[in-house]
C-alpha cells in the first residue's frame, strides 16, 4: 500500500520533502516574509494612499481619515501638473524604445554564445553594471555630457564649436540617463527567451531559403515578442519613477512627476498633494501593465 | 570561433554599442577619480592616487562608505534569511494563494523607490512606532527592495530540484529536517549565496529610499555623492565610486563562481 501510495503521490506531482509532508508545517516558512510585507509594505501603501484623498493640510503627514477630491481636482485642473505626467509618459515610452534597440543585439549575443568564459564574462558586465549605484553611473554621464564635459570640452578646445551642445540640464540627457541605468534590465529579460528558442526553428527558415534577416524578423522575432514587451514594461516601469535621474541629468529643469512629488513635499510640506501625485504615478504604471497585457495577448493570440 | 561567424555584423555592432553605453560612464569615473589634475579632460593628464588619499580621509565620504557597508552587510542577512524560507515554501506549496504571494513579494522591484520611501515615512509617523528617521526604518525600507532578489534567486535553483533526492534520504532513515539541511540545502546554498551577494550590492546603491528614510547621520555613500553632484564634479566622489565599483566587480566575479549567471537569468522571468 504505502508503495501505490508513493506512485499516486508521485503522479499527482506531490512534492514530499522535510516540509512537504500532509498536515505538514511548510506554511511556517512563509511567515516571517509574509508578515513583514504585509505591515512594512503593504499598510505604508495604503497609507499614502489614503492621504491622497484627505483634505490637503500643509505640514501634516498622518493621514486623516477624510474622503475628498481636492487633491486630484487640483492636479487635472493644472497644465503644470498633468502635463508632467505627459511628459513622464513621454520619456518612458521612448526609453523603453532605444532600451529595446540597443538591448536585443546584445541579448541575442549573450544567448546564443557557446564559449563558457565569454558568457560568463559578458553576464558578469551586465550584472555588475545593473547593479553598480545608479548615482556613480550618473556621475559618469554628467562628466561625459556637461557643459564643460569630455564631449563639449574636447569641441571646443579643438575650436569645433563656440558654444557647448545641449546635451544635458534637458529631456535628451534625462533619456539618455535612463537608457543607460534601465539597458542592462531590457538585456537580462531578453536573455532567457532568445536561450529559449530551439535554433533548429531558425535553421529551418534559412534552409527553406530565406535570408538571414527574414529568418530573424519571421521566426525569432516573433517568438522573442513576449521578452522584448516584459523588458519594454520594466524599462517604463523603472523610468516612469526615477527621481535621481531626473533630478541630475535634467538639473531641474525637466519636471516629471517624482521631482513634483519631492518637490512639493519638500519644499512646500503638501503631503496629501504629493500623495496623490505618487497614486498618479503608480497608475500609470497600472496601466502601462494592462497594456502590455492587452499587447501580448493580441501578439500571441490568447496564448501566453 | 564558430560563434563569431554565426553573428550578422548588425548584431556585433549593436551589442558593441550596447556594451559602449553601459561600460562607458564606468570608465569615465574611474579615470576621473584617478586623474591628475583638478577635472577630468580628454586626453587624460595623467594618473595620481591623490583623490583616492582624499577620499580615505574625507569626512563625508569616509564615514558615508563605511555607513552603506553596515547597512548592507546587516539587509543582507534579514533578506537572505526571510527570503530563502519564503523561496522554499512558494516552490513546494500547491496552496492557490502561491501566485499571489510571489507577486506581492516581487512588487517593490517595480514600486517607485521614491513613493516607497515617502509610504514608510507616512506609516512610520501615522503609527508613531519610533521608526521614522532612524536606522531601523531605513534598514526595513532595504529589506523590502532588497528581498525579491534573494527570492527570485533562490526560486530559480529549487526550480529544477528533484524533490527525489530529499525522499532517498528519508528512505534511508534521515529526519525531514536533517533531510532538508544535508540534501536541498546543499544543492541550493550557492544560489543562496549569489542571493545574498545580490541583496547586499542592491542595498549598498540603494539612493531613492534615502529621501525620506535617511538623515545627515544615516547618509550613505549614493546620497553622499548625490549631494556633491548637485553642486560641483569633486575627483574625491570619483575615487569613492571606485571603491564602490571593486566591491561590485568583486560580488559578481565570486557569485558567478557560486552560480551559473546566464542561467540564472533564464529561469528568474519576471512575471506581471
Amino acid at each position: 500500500m504505502a508503495a501505490t501510495a508513493t506512485v499516486n503521490e508521485i503522479a499527482s506531482g506531490s512534492r514530499r520533502g522535510a516540509f512537504g509532508r500532509p498536515r505538514s508545517r511548510l506554511w511556517l516558512l512563509a511567515v516571517p516574509m509574509t508578515l513583514f510585507f504585509v505591515v512594512f509594505f503593504v499598510l505604508p501603501v495604503l497609507s499614502l494612499l489614503a492621504d491622497s484623498f484627505d483634505k490637503p493640510m500643509a505640514g501634516r503627514v498622518a493621514p486623516h481619515g477624510d474622503f475628498v477630491l481636492t487633491n486630484f481636482i487640483r492636479f487635472f485642473s493644472l497644465p503644470q501638473y498633468y502635463n508632467s505626467a505627459l511628459l513622464t509618459i513621454e520619456i518612458s515610452v521612448i526609453s523603453s524604445i532605444v532600451a529595446a534597440i540597443l538591448g536585443y543585439p546584445l541579448a541575442y549575443v549573450i544567448a546564443k554564445i557557446e564559449h563558457p568564459t565569454w558568457n560568463t564574462v559578458l553576464m558578469i558586465l551586465v550584472l555588475a553594471s545593473m547593479q553598480l549605484d545608479g548615482v556613480i553611473r550618473l556621475y559618469g554621464m554628467m562628466v561625459l555630457l556637461g557643459d564643460n564635459g569630455l564631449i563639449n570640452g574636447t569641441l571646443a578646445r579643438w575650436h569645433y564649436i563656440d558654444k557647448p551642445l545641449p546635451l544635458m540640464y534637458n529631456v535628451f540627457g534625462v533619456i539618455v540617463g535612463t537608457v543607460q541605468i534601465t539597458l542592462p534590465f531590457m538585456v537580462l529579460s531578453l536573455i532567457g527567451i532568445i536561450r529559449g528558442i530551439h535554433p533548429s526553428f531558425e535553421e529551418a527558415a534559412r534552409s527553406l531559403g530565406a535570408s538571414r534577416w527574414r529568418a530573424f524578423r519571421s521566426v525569432t522575432l516573433p517568438l522573442t515578442m513576449p521578452g522584448l514587451l516584459a523588458g519594454m514594461l520594466l524599462v517604463f516601469a523603472l523610468s516612469s519613477s526615477s527621481y535621481v535621474v531626473a533630478a541630475l541629468m535634467g538639473g531641474w529643469k525637466v519636471w516629471v512627476l517624482p521631482i513634483h512629488i519631492f518637490e512639493r513635499i519638500s519644499n512646500s510640506g503638501q503631503w496629501q498633494f504629493g500623495a496623490a501625485l505618487s497614486t498618479i504615478l503608480f497608475v500609470i504604471n497600472i496601466s502601462a501593465v494592462f497594456v502590455y497585457q492587452a499587447v501580448s495577448s493580441r501578439l500571441t493570440g490568447g496564448r501566453t | 570561433m564558430r560563434d563569431a561567424v554565426r553573428f550578422h555584423w548588425i548584431i556585433w555592432l549593436g551589442s558593441a554599442a550596447a556594451l559602449v553605453v553601459l561600460l562607458l560612464p564606468v570608465v569615465i569615473v574611474v579615470l576621473a577619480g584617478l586623474t591628475a589634475g583638478e577635472y577630468l579632460t580628454f586626453p587624460p593628464q595623467g594618473l595620481s592616487l591623490r583623490w583616492i588619499a582624499n577620499f580615505l580621509q574625507s569626512p563625508t565620504f569616509f564615514p558615508a562608505y563605511l555607513f552603506s557597508l553596515e547597512l548592507a552587510l546587516i539587509t543582507m542577512v534579514i533578506s537572505s534569511l526571510m527570503g530563502t524560507m519564503a523561496a522554499v515554501y512558494l516552490i513546494r506549496s500547491r496552496s492557490k494563494g502561491v501566485a499571489a504571494m510571489r507577486g506581492l513579494f516581487m512588487s517593490p522591484i517595480v514600486l517607485p523607490g521614491l513613493v516607497l520611501g515617502l509610504a514608510l515615512y507616512v506609516f512610520y509617523v501615522t503609527t508613531n512606532i519610533g521608526l521614522a528617521r532612524t536606522f531601523g526604518g531605513l534598514l526595513i525600507g532595504h529589506v523590502l527592495v532588497t528581498s525579491p532578489f534573494v527570492l527570485a534567486t533562490v526560486s530559480a535553483a529549487l526550480v529544477g530540484f528533484d524533490v527525489s533526492l530529499e525522499e532517498a534520504a528519508r528512505s534511508l532513515g534521515a529526519g525531514p529536517f536533517q533531510a532538508f539541511r544535508l540534501i536541498t540545502l546543499k544543492i541550493i546554498e550557492p544560489s543562496v549565496g549569489a542571493g545574498a551577494i545580490f541583496a547586499f550590492i542592491i542595498s549598498f546603491g540603494q539612493f531613492d529610499l534615502s529621501l525620506y528614510l535617511g538623515t545627515p547621520n544615516l547618509t550613505g555613500l549614493p546620497y553622499a555623492m548625490y549631494i556633491s553632484l548637485r553642486y560641483k564634479f569633486e575627483p574625491t566622489a570619483a575615487a569613492a565610486g571606485i571603491f564602490a565599483i571593486a566591491l561590485v566587480v568583486v560580488s559578481m566575479v565570486l557569485s558567478s563562481r557560486l552560480v551559473n549567471l546566464t542561467k540564472l537569468v533564464s529561469n528568474t522571468r519576471l512575471r506581471w
